[in-house]
């Protein structure tokens, strides 16, 4: 009880709150951990894959909820203020893919490392930085991360290499920073992301024959929310299986929407590597609502209908959050109070990323 | 300045007047310290630039070619292309996104007017896109291969130097892939940032064997434009994003916004095809102090500043569309400055290594005597295209009247 009076207590601190809801909270009985079955992953090359069971602590089920609903109001914060012409130039936005960004972190340490293409926010926020500095950076300002001068496409944080524009450029790059953890010895690995359109670039492959020849400690990931821009998986790949793809790299496919399979599967890819065994590649099945910028539309090739289903049966907060309450370790109060605190949270980081100057000449 | 009072009587969407004074007052003092301290605290420093640095100027209309038709710059491109595909039944268009229309609208409608055999998308591969191309055209049938922005060129680069420049050559003629040309819009457009603002061409000028060609304008463009697809050797059309649509004024805004000067970006093109020769630069303007060259949007920039310079100092300027970058018209430019005495070359890309750098070198060889004041480049700095900063990096009207000046005055 005191524990938990101690975990709530840190959860509602320096937020301004309404002391009623506190007493709510204080009263019940949580469970401190549930197990959960989990999708089974397709495996390409591999006898075993992930465990279909996993354990889910109420520690960590409040921390992913709060970081994944971060992520999302972040998205469609940076979404009002670009209608608002407050950030310019291009803006990929990634809600509905927080449970990649939440759970590839979860599945591994902050002292390994990570490079992924442009759709990049969820990933800055999940590999260190405020939502402030994200902001600031987006609207172009001082604050940001990268002082206001690279945008919504080019953020990096210790251990995160960006945030790169060219489709595809950067998974040579991750295979490079897989060679480099090798060298060091301390055991790290290195996540290369890259997307479904992407996956049919030719650099992808050079990286790949690389990173198997030399055993490169690389997860490689494709997350694949099915459309490249405008086009959809079908009409751009020969294959569509995207975790195959690597051919002699070991692979297995992911249901991305559930953030404990993604957990689970970083895991094991993880383990993997760290073992030696050279790369592994990882396929994300995601979906994003918006489109492929902001300057997208999204239902010029895909319908309402469909984006409709997938916030209706798939969403990934809402399946946290499903999960949390029925087993008991979190209220449905209790994840709204987080709710909103992590908006109140997100419109403060927004004013400020919006008064403050600009960068120098 | 007259031109930033009319436009400033159509900014529609400004919310303080605090920050249009901030961006008058920019325009105002060319290169003054003053405008390079940041937005002081009482100004909406939410509000960004509206403006854009060019006023597009359309060519009168000409009657030689048969019926007009009122065109934007992406209209002029499809007309073209509708063209080609109409009188050449070899002539097939690929690249990403093309089939529904393009991302830029330049291949709307093509795909239903002639089949998905001949309109069709790629994957996003732009090596591939340009090695496929190849293929194609050294069969002998006519590609035209686009690649979605200029700036995604660079994992073709080997293919367009080391197999379509070389390939006549390498093959002692026996083989060829003439019949390439590849389109790409290219330059500037406000909100671009790295990755969407680039010129390239200055790479592909250190490269024989392939042909690159950028219009100013929809009249220009349709006629260039099929000149290339028609020229045997390898072509690349590079054209200026900006000036695709309309937004005359408000440009900074989203792609997708409509705004009403749309009808300011528009020529008369005629309907039919027609040809403007390629290698041939076009002497706009004529004067007697001055040569001013640029290609693309920049011709804009620099008419600008040859009226600007007529009425403040009196100084009658010569405005050369070069047209095609390589090969390049020498003896157009070369006469000019025999006669001028003064040359200033304008362009986006960065300044070190640009292709101002190569005009330069030919003109003091050929026109040395000639020449009354060193040879002036106002181009883009030697950094990568920058986000937030763009409206310092790209050299404005004012960039070039202050460079003009100094030149007059050596």
């Amino acid at each position: 009880m005191r524990k938990m009076l101690a975990a709530v207590s840190r959860v509602l601190s320096g937020a301004a709150q309404k002391p009623a809801s506190r007493v709510l909270v204080a009263s019940r009985n949580f469970a401190n951990d549930a197990t959960f079955e989990i999708k089974k992953c397709d495996l390409h090359r591999l006898e075993e894959g992930p465990p279909v069971t996993t354990v889910l602590t109420r520690e960590d089920g409040l921390k992913y909820y709060r970081m994944m609903q971060t992520v999302r109001r972040m998205e469609l914060k940076a979404d009002q203020l670009y209608k608002q012409k407050i950030i310019r130039g291009f803006c990929h936005l990634c809600d509905g893919q927080e449970a990649c960004c939440v759970g590839l972190e979860a599945g591994i340490n902050p002292t390994d490392h990570l490079i992924t293409a442009y759709r990049a926010h969820g990933f800055t926020f999940t590999r260190g930085l405020s939502v402030r500095e994200i902001l600031a950076e987006l609207t172009g300002r001082r604050g940001g991360c990268a002082k206001g001068k690279g945008g919504s496409m080019h953020m990096y944080a210790k251990n995160f290499y960006g945030g790169n524009g060219i489709v595809g450029a950067q998974v040579p790059l991750g295979a490079g920073i897989a060679l480099a953890c090798k060298y060091n010895g301390k055991d790290e690995v290195c996540l290369t992301l890259y997307g479904d359109g992407a996956a049919n670039q030719g650099q992808i492959f050079e990286a790949y024959n690389m990173a198997a020849l030399w055993k490169l400690p690389c997860i490689f990931i494709c997350e694949n929310n099915r459309y490249g821009m405008g086009t959809s998986v079908e009409r751009a790949a020969a294959s569509t299986d995207y975790y195959k793809r690597g051919d002699f790299i070991p692979g297995l496919r992911v249901d991305g929407m559930d953030i404990l399979c993604v957990r689970e599967a970083t895991r094991f890819a993880a383990a993997y590597c760290r073992s030696g065994k050279g790369p592994i590649l990882m396929e994300l099945q995601t979906y994003r609502y918006h489109g492929h910028s902001m300057s997208d539309p999204g239902v010029s090739y895909r319908t309402r209908e469909e984006i409709q289903e997938v916030r209706s049966k798939s969403d990934p907060i809402m399946l946290l959050k499903d999960r949390m309450v029925n087993s008991n370790l979190a209220s449905v109060e209790e994840l709204k109070e987080i709710d909103v605190e992590v908006r109140q949270g997100v419109s403060s980081s927004s004013s400020f990323g919006t008064q403050i100057t600009l960068p120098p000449v | 300045m007259a031109a930033v009072s009319v436009t400033a009587g159509r900014l529609l969407r400004l919310r303080a007047a605090g920050a249009e004074g901030y961006w008058r007052r920019l325009r105002g003092t060319g290169l003054a310290r003053s405008f390079l301290q940041p937005a002081s605290a009482g100004e909406d420093a939410a509000q960004t630039r509206q403006v854009a640095h060019f006023t597009f100027q359309p060519d009168p209309e000409t009657r030689e070619y048969g019926q007009t038709q009122k065109m934007n710059l992406f209209q002029s491109i499809t007309s073209a292309l509708d063209n080609s595909l109409a009188k050449d039944p070899t002539a097939v268009i690929f690249g990403e996104d093309v089939a529904f229309g393009g991302v830029f609208r330049c291949t709307v409608g093509l795909r239903d007017k002639y089949g998905k055999d001949r309109v069709f998308n790629t994957p996003l591969c732009e090596q591939g896109i340009v090695g496929f191309g190849i293929g194609i055209a050294v069969t002998g049938a006519t590609a035209i291969a686009e690649i979605q922005f200029a700036d995604y060129i660079f994992p073709a680069f080997d293919q367009i130097v080391n197999e379509a420049a070389k390939y006549r050559y390498r093959s002692g003629d026996l083989f060829n892939c003439g019949s390439l040309t590849i389109r790409s819009p290219w330059g500037c457009v406000g909100h671009g940032a790295l990755y969407h603002s680039q010129s390239p061409e200055a790479f592909f000028a250190h490269c024989p064997g392939i042909k690159v060609v950028i219009p100013r304008s929809p009249f220009q463009a349709k006629g260039l434009l099929l000149s290339c697809i028609e020229d045997k050797n390898p072509c690349i059309f590079f054209e200026p994003k900006i000036l695709y649509r309309a937004a005359g004024l408000n440009i900074m805004s989203s792609p997708c916004s409509v705004l009403n000067d749309k009808k300011k970006k528009m020529e008369q093109v005629p309907v039919e095809p027609y040809n403007i020769p390629l290698s041939q630069a076009e002497v706009i303007q004529e004067g007697s102090d001055v040569t001013l060259v640029a290609w693309g949007t920049q011709v804009h920039v620099i008419r600008e500043v040859a009226a600007m310079a007529q009425e403040k100092l009196g100084v009658s300027c010569e405005i050369i569309d070069l047209r095609t970058i390589i090969p390049w018209d020498v003896d157009t430019v070369c006469k000019s400055v025999i006669k001028t005495g003064r040359l200033l070359i304008s362009h986006e890309a960065p300044l070190t290594g640009g292709f101002a750098s190569e005009i330069s070198s030919t003109v003091q060889e050929e026109c040395f005597l000639n020449l009354e004041a060193p040879i002036s480049r106002v181009c883009g700095y030697d950094t990568p295209f920058p986000h937030i900063f763009e409206p310092f990096y790209i050299p404005d009207k004012w960039k070039c009247y202050d460079a003009l000046r100094k030149m007059i005055n050596y």
